[in-house]
């Protein structure tokens, strides 16, 4: 069936060319047989003789029939269509179509053969300067038709001029004198020099059909292999290609359950097969877990639920580095549960072992429902998706481990912290018995380092998650303008608290940015929280979150606070840096929420701009590319 | 006076377990303490409390949440209110890797969180609270 249907493929492939040279014969006809005129009136002009008047005639008449096919290729379909289409469409055309091609290239190149001939008889036969253009015919039809009809029309041509000379031999038909014998040809020889001419010229064009039909095979022998290679290049880039698609996909998974779930459906799509599976082992207890499934029943996974690797040679030889493929599943006994596979609808398999160097990670299987269905080049490829997917569960787990490791490390540092802060509120609240005014004073400021001891590692935490990419926030459609707007009851009291006015306005019909809320939520939280904190009783905040002239996201925060003194701007967003003037305003503050806000930035491709004024306020203006 | 409520704090943090007593006791709380999940267990069983203060990372990352499920899914402690004590935000444990995963299937274990670092007054309001509900329900 795709046999076939390759074959229809590539000879319409080949027929193109039949169909780019047929208006091209037309057009040719046109200058032919007008140089044909053209002639005859130069050597009526030059040598006062007139032509025969039969040749002029078969010149009109060629004229003619030629103005007639012009009018079939513009008018009659499918001709008619092939016109407007682009030559790269030309494959569009139906085999059907490709035959009416192919009897229009018959029909034209068969009319001038016999009205060439009609040309020769009444120029002077054998001895016609006209003769050896039967040539140009049998190379047209070499180019445009298959080779036996260029042999065909060679055997036409030997037949019409052997008949001729035999029946002007036999006085059955006249002889018409030689065009121009008096100056340039003569026909004033015997019988033999007849067929020496004849042989001569027969012999010339079987050569010619000989060699053109040759040479068009091994072109065509080239054209076929060409195509067979591109054709080849074609699906391995389409394959590539989807296999870029699947490493981006599973790059964007934050979590490695959903990447194994991308990498098996994409698996199944790109190799064309019915299901796909990811086994992960267990190395302490030696057992292989289904881990992630496409397309196989849960009754079929269920009852392998966890396979003891000890007790499965096929998955032990996958884990030591073997690939297993079986071509089709009745006619080998590997398995300990053959009907399950059956009635699952396997007929072939292949498993891989997921591995990153020597390190196994688990069993990659694709699942087939036809029979010897994997090829060695398929199982090459599925080969390497199966090293990307490992490479990319690694890399994901890594990322975990990482970011796990910093979080647990955080808890550690606060732990011991917060049982500190915990004891010095007993000491504080009195359950300890009462303290002097200078034992009070000294306890407040323990607790006040203790907490600003306790906001640096949160910082710090955030910061170094951000800057390692570790962030396991998936990036989603997040609709900033509602987050902002549930937040913005905690800032309200944030600046009650300190005596300050704080207005927000939030345009509610913003569509939604590509981000994770917390990102959002830690941008907000540092940006308004400062401008709150460097901003004296009395003063004013604002908050706005629009929509900007060049149609992004834009939050904006002004406050009429101290100001950023000039200096200060170049190392503005540094870690641990603060101004002079914010140093002697409070003490409290790690210097690094506008590096934590410029890592947000970085990671949801905004820009940052900063206005300020000393003892006027400041201005930060963040701008975000909508979805 | 209908007897002394006993309450049980379990955590690792011997420091911590002190403060929370002094706190407790200040009220009149009968108070009983262990430092890990199995003498919190041993206790339970011994006699049952009327509220557990209970840490989260003790040992192990789940040491307070295996003891919470343990609990349970035991009938004759699965009544037993508890205050979950921790500095490991609920943000966290989403965040944490799959051994964190199976506890958020599922509903929390827990009556109430309490972040540390722990406010005297809060706590206390928190286990007022929890143990007058428990009390007219029963």
């Amino acid at each position: 069936m795709q046999l076939g249907y390759e074959l229809v493929r590539e000879q319409l492939f080949f027929r193109k060319e039949l169909i780019e040279r047929l208006p091209w014969l037309i057009r040719l006809r046109w200058i032919a047989a007008g140089t044909g005129l053209a002639g005859c009136a130069a050597v009526y002009f030059f040598r006062h003789t007139l032509p025969p008047p039969p040749l002029v005639m078969i010149l009109f008449v060629v004229l003619l029939y030629n103005l007639f096919f012009r009018l079939i290729w513009q008018y009659v379909p499918p001709f008619k269509y092939q016109k407007d289409l682009p030559l790269a469409d030309s494959h569009l055309i139906n085999a059907r179509d490709v035959q009416s091609f192919s009897n229009f290239a018959h029909l034209q190149i068969s009319t001038d053969l016999l009205f060439l001939f009609l040309a020769i008889y009444y120029s002077g036969g054998i001895y016609s300067p006209l003769s050896n253009f039967f040539i140009f015919h049998i190379i047209l039809t070499g180019i445009l038709l298959p080779p036996a009809s260029c042999y065909f029309y060679g055997v036409i041509v030997f037949l019409l001029m052997g008949t001729l000379i035999l029946l002007q031999q036999w006085a059955l038909a006249p002889i018409y004198p030689v065009w121009l014998q008096d100056g340039l040809f003569s026909n004033e020889s015997g019988q033999n020099e007849i067929i020496i001419r004849y042989f001569t010229m027969i012999t010339v064009i079987l050569v010619t059909a000989f060699l053109v039909t040759t040479i068009k095979l091994s072109l065509r022998t080239k054209g076929r292999e060409l195509l067979r290679l591109s054709k080849a290049l074609d699906e391995s880039n389409s394959k590539l290609t989807a296999l870029y698609e699947m490493v981006k996909e599973m790059g964007l998974c934050s979590e490695p359950k959903a990447l194994m779930d991308s990498a098996t459906r994409q698996a199944a799509r790109i190799m064309g097969v019915k299901a796909c599976s990811i086994k992960l082992m267990d190395e302490q207890k030696g057992t292989l877990r289904f881990a992630s499934i496409y397309g196989l029943s849960e009754d079929y996974t269920k009852s392998k639920e966890s396979i003891d690797i000890r007790k499965s040679s096929i998955n032990r030889k996958i884990i030591e580095g073997s690939v297993f493929a079986v071509g089709n599943i009745e006619e080998q006994d590997y398995f300990q549960y053959p009907e399950d596979i059956r009635k699952e609808g396997i007929a072939s398999m292949i498993c891989l072992p997921l591995r990153v160097d020597k390190m196994v990670l688990g069993v990659f299987c694709v699942y087939s429902d036809a029979v010897h269905f994997f090829t060695d080049s398929n199982i090459q490829f599925f080969a390497l998706m199966s090293d990307l997917t490992a490479l990319e569960i690694e890399k994901l787990n890594a990322q975990l481990n990482r970011n796990w490791f910093l979080q647990k490390s955080a808890h550690q540092l606060r732990s011991p912290m917060h049982t500190v802060i915990s004891m010095l509120k007993i000491l504080r609240n009195g359950y300890l018995g009462p303290m002097n005014a200078r034992q009070e004073e000294t306890i407040e400021r323990c607790n006040k380092r203790i907490e600003m001891l306790d906001s640096l590692i949160s910082d710090l935490l955030r910061l170094s998650i951000s800057r390692a990419n570790l962030s396991p926030d998936a990036l989603r459609p997040v609709h900033a303008q509602r987050l902002l707007l549930s937040l913005s009851g905690l800032f309200e009291a944030q600046a009650r608290e300190k005596g300050v006015e704080i207005a927000f306005q939030i345009d509610e019909s913003l569509p939604s940015v590509m981000a994770s809320e917390r990102l959002f939520d830690d941008l907000f939280s540092n940006l308004i929280s400062n401008a709150i904190k460097y901003t004296q009783p009395g003063g004013r905040v604002a908050v706005s979150l629009t929509r900007s002239e060049e149609d992004k996201l834009r939050f904006e925060v002004t406050d009429t606070g101290i100001g950023i003194p000039e200096e200060a701007f170049p190392s503005l967003f540094a870690e641990f840096f603060r101004a002079e003037n914010a140093k002697s305003y409070t003490e409290s503050g790690t210097g690094l929420g506008l590096a934590i806000v410029r890592e947000i930035l970085d990671r949801l491709k905004g820009t940052i701009s900063v206005r300020s004024r000393i003892g006027e306020g400041s201005t930060v203006t963040c701008h975000f590319p909508l979805r | 006076m209908d007897g002394v409520k006993d309450i049980l704090i379990i955590d690792d943090d011997k420091d911590l377990v002190q403060s929370v007593r002094i706190i407790l006791e200040r009220r009149n709380y009968g108070v009983r303490v262990a430092y890990n999940g199995k003498q919190g267990y041993d206790k339970i069983e011994a006699k049952p409390p009327d509220l557990i203060i209970l840490d989260v990372m003790m040992a192990t990352d789940t040491e307070g949440f295996d003891l919470a499920y343990k609990l349970k899914q035991l009938p004759e402690y699965r009544n037993i209110p508890i205050v979950m004590a921790t500095s490991f935000p609920q943000a966290m444990a989403e965040q944490g890797p799959e051994k964190f995963q199976h506890i958020l299937g599922e509903s929390w274990p827990v009556s109430h969180f309490i972040e540390k670092p722990i406010d005297p007054e809060e706590l206390l309001s928190v286990i007022e609270k929890i143990l007058t509900e428990r009390d007219k329900e029963q």
